[in-house]
């Protein structure tokens, strides 16, 4: 079970790193999401034991670890967020530059930085 | 005067009482442990040591401050500031005290370190206080990098003697070292540190700029902080030097090298408190030499001359302060015949000037005299050379006083508050109680060479009306000294020279290419970084990446590794898991975005499955909850954006070069989680959970799910933090939509 739940983790970590090199902004945002999944699956796998779920009346036998899963929740809610927060700000970024692809983004700053070191020599 | 300066002076006044009233009771000293795991104490003690330089730092601090009460709010009005930065100002040379008193007083290295470097600090914000002048920055930066950099090491010094004898605390490691190779190395060490300190050669560099200072923080950097606090260390660390006779012997040449330094590029400077910066390090060289000849005659002249030179020292500076209050000139080719419009200031400042020239009658007769003593108990050779040295202070001393004083009046002088020159007198006053009544000025510096020597020592000075070999070379360093003022012809051209050389081929130069060098390799660097977004977080990852490889590395993989066991109940979880793994692997396909979030979308959901075969109810809700928001929320943006944009975003083509590369840096990323977390989760902590405790008591906080129990109750910290962050979220997301408008 370790090694499976490993390897699934490693999956999802390597898709997610794969899709955060793409030039794409979306992607970036969707390979985000996937290494946070990596993180909360991780977080539930470490959990030291394994069972029911920890709800009263208690089940007979063990129960699962309710401080992973406590954990995990939070981490979720804040992978939310910051997922929310990325997309917004992928959002803006294409608002302004109408583009959401790192090369167009790289040719603009440096025409944008050209643009106000012309200035600065005017000046 | 203003209500800082008050208060500044009054806390002055009440450290230097209260130490005075320490040493005569003799106080036990503070005791406490401060990281007991460590061996680390917050240990102080007035010893000997402790005590002179205690006094010093608050008896010369509360005479500054009484001058900077006058002299700040005028240094501010010429540099058009406002009154109020006098509060930092007097704030900054508290700390300076403060710091000074702990490091003499310390009984621990550790103590002493932090200390140590508390001066450097205070110092660099005082040097730098004119901070609209780049001069002053640099100057500022300067002391702090010379003086930080060598602080490294005076703790490696620490560290290797901790490393060899167990323990920081300074008395017990002068009970139990012994000579040999690691005392030695960490003596060198920490030597160094208190040179570059007190600015010998070749750290000397430093000081002068240091001028840039306003004119009552020299005076307190030169006699009584800063400077003095490096020829503290060597007599704080004097027991581990005097283990190696070669140590103690190129202190001499190190000494004797900063005095005719300083001597000679003094001789040469126009600018009056950079003529009495390089006499500084000529002055301390005296004092190096002496540690270095040893001895309890070098060891209490040593201490003794500390003392006597602070005392001229400072009058001298607060001198030069005055006198450009006064005129409004800072140079010697500028100024004459003072003594006329400034009798008391000329009073005051010619009796610092005759002690530090050694005149009998005054304070420095003796510190010259033990020096001389010291000089001929070692060697012919050696004595010459004090003789030399004495002769080149008593010239540029007599240049200094001669050119501001006496002779025809250059530069008009106006009236000036009588806490400018009040000071002044009160030091030099000193300087002559010390020649007439000398005895409990060698009763400190005795006491302060008994905390060097670990014995007694009980040096004692009285005058000698007889031809004895210390009052002829007194009298033949007279001579030179005033042969050398009278015809100033035959010597200048060869001072300048030697002055223009060490300008040109100094350590300086060394310290400027160094700091160049660095500014253009961190600048490399830099635009490697930045060049752009990828770079920057390549930056980051990266080394980060790196990290978690090399602790892999180090941690011993045998038996590290289980695979765990599967049974019968468990094939729905492993059947889920694969279908979360291959949509995983299936996000890397689509072109198009909407199947690329439907996909992304359907690992989420089924990780809601696993999380509720693992036995997590809620985790699985949320997670169902936050999935489909997050689809929501992405299929927004979709829409928000014009089809034809998403068209041309989904038909980029990756590029050939990175066609094999993000593959390639997928599968490392993948394999490197796979190490880590197969390691972490193949050894749970063996130590009892918190857990069970949380299971038993969620009755009691009325809870039936404990996972619930946690996050609102035992946990509900985090969770409030957790809110904090969405909220912090969603405020960013509303302004960015709104193009930074919230309203």
């Amino acid at each position: 079970m370790i090694l499976l739940l490993s390897a699934v983790v490693a999956v999802l970590f390597g898709a997610g790193a794969f899709l955060v090199l793409k030039t794409d902004l979306l992607r970036v945002v969707v390979g985000m999401v996937l290494i946070s999944h990596a993180a909360n699956l991780t977080l539930m796998a470490s959990g030291l034991t394994r069972g029911k779920a920890p709800i009263y009346p208690l089940p007979n036998g063990e129960v699962s670890d309710p401080l992973v899963q406590a954990m995990t929740l939070t981490a979720l809610v804040i992978g939310f967020g910051v997922t929310a927060l990325l997309l917004g700000i992928a959002y803006r970024v294409y608002e302004t530059h109408f583009a959401v692809d790192f090369d167009r983004l790289a040719e603009e700053e440096a025409r944008r930085e050209a643009e106000l070191e012309q200035e600065e020599v005017s000046v | 005067m203003s209500l800082p300066a008050r208060v500044s002076a009054a806390l002055a006044a009440l450290a230097f009482v209260l130490t005075l009233a320490g040493w005569w009771s003799g106080s036990p000293g503070i005791d406490l442990p401060w990281a007991p795991s460590l061996g680390l104490r917050l240990s102080f003690e007035l010893d000997g040591l402790g005590v002179l330089y205690s006094l010093l730092a608050t008896g010369i601090g509360f005479a500054v401050v009484l001058y900077s009460g006058a002299y700040v709010p005028l240094h501010l009005e010429h540099q058009q500031r406002p009154h109020r930065d006098e509060v930092r100002f007097f704030g900054l040379l508290l700390l300076f005290m403060v710091s000074m008193v702990g490091l003499a007083t310390a009984r621990d290295l550790i103590l002493l370190f932090v200390f140590w470097d508390l001066t450097a600090i205070a110092s660099y914000f005082l040097i730098g206080y004119d901070r609209q002048e780049a001069e002053a920055r640099t100057a500022a930066l300067m002391a702090l990098v010379v003086t930080g950099v060598t602080a490294v090491l005076l703790l490696i010094g620490t560290l290797v003697l901790y490393a060899e004898y167990g323990t920081f605390s300074i008395p017990e490691l002068v009970a139990s070292v012994e000579p040999g190779g690691t005392v030695t190395l960490a003596a060198t060490l920490m030597a160094l540190a208190g040179l570059a300190k007190c600015a010998q050669v070749p750290f000397h560099f430093w000081l002068p700029r240091a001028m840039a200072a306003p004119s009552p923080v020299s005076a307190y950097l030169h006699a009584a902080a800063m400077v003095a606090a490096g020829v503290f260390l060597l007599g704080r660390i004097y027991p581990f030097l005097e283990t190696s006779e070669l140590l103690l012997d190129g202190l001499v040449v190190v000494g004797f090298a900063s005095m005719f330094v300083g001597g000679i590029v003094a001789l040469t400077r126009d600018r009056l408190k950079q003529l009495l910066a390089y006499s500084t390090v000529s002055q301390y060289g005296y004092v190096v030499v002496l540690y270095g000849l040893g001895d309890t005659v070098g060891v209490v002249g040593a201490s003794f001359y500390v003392i006597a030179h602070a005392l001229a020292k400072s009058a001298l500076f607060l001198t030069a302060g005055a006198v450009a209050e006064a005129t409004g000139e800072r140079r010697l080719s500028e100024l004459g015949g003072l003594r006329r419009a400034m009798p008391a200031l000329a009073l005051g400042s010619g009796l610092a000037a005759a002690g530090l020239a050694a005149l009998p009658l005054t304070i420095g007769f003796f510190k010259d005299e033990l020096f001389f003593q010291a000089g001929v108990e070692r060697s012919p050779g050696i004595a010459v050379l004090t003789i030399l040295g004495a002769a080149l202070t008593f010239a540029y001393i007599g240049r200094f006083w001669i050119g501001v004083f006496l002779g025809p009046t250059r530069a008009p002088a106006h009236r000036v508050s009588a806490l400018l020159t009040g000071p002044v007198v009160a030091l030099g006053g000193l300087v002559l109680v010390g020649g007439l009544l000398p005895e409990p000025f060698v009763a400190l510096a005795n006491a302060a060479a008994e905390a060097s020597l670990g014995a007694a020592a009980s040096v004692d000075v009285f005058y000698h009306l007889d031809a004895r070999a210390e009052n002829l070379m007194a009298l033949s360093a007279y001579a030179i000294g005033a042969a050398a003022l009278a015809a100033p012809r035959v010597w200048r051209a060869a001072a300048e020279t030697c002055a223009r050389l060490g300008e040109r081929l100094g350590p300086e130069r060394v310290y400027v290419a160094t700091i160049r060098s660095l500014n253009e390799t961190s600048d490399r660097i830099h635009g490697i970084e930045v060049r752009d977004l990828r770079t920057r977080i390549a930056a980051i990852l990266v080394p980060g990446g790196l990290l978690v490889l090399l602790g892999l590395l180090a941690t011993p993989t045998a038996g590290a590794y289980t695979v765990g066991s599967l049974d019968r109940g468990d094939t729905a979880l492993v059947l889920v898991l694969a279908t979360a793994a291959l949509a995983a692997i299936a996000t890397t396909l689509p072109r198009q975005h909407l199947t690329l979030l439907l996909v992304a979308a359907s690992v989420g959901f089924s990780l809601a499955v696993v999380y509720a075969f693992l036995g997590g109810p809620d985790v699985a809700l949320v997670a169902v909850l936050v999935e489909t928001t997050l689809t929501l929320l992405f299929i927004g943006v979709f829409a928000l954006m014009p089809r034809a944009s998403l068209r041309r975003l989904a038909a980029l083509r990756t590029p050939p070069t990175r066609r094999w590369r993000d593959p390639l840096v997928g599968a490392a990323a993948a394999l490197a989680a796979f190490l880590v977390v197969w390691g972490a989760l193949s050894r749970p902590s063996v130590g009892e959970s918190v857990a069970e405790e949380h299971v038993r008591l969620t009755p009691d906080a009325h809870a039936k799910d404990v996972v619930t129990a946690i996050l609102t109750d035992f946990r509900g910290l985090d969770t409030l933090g957790e809110i904090t962050v969405v909220a912090i979220a969603f405020f960013g997301i509303a302004t960015l939509l709104r193009r930074g408008r919230l309203s």
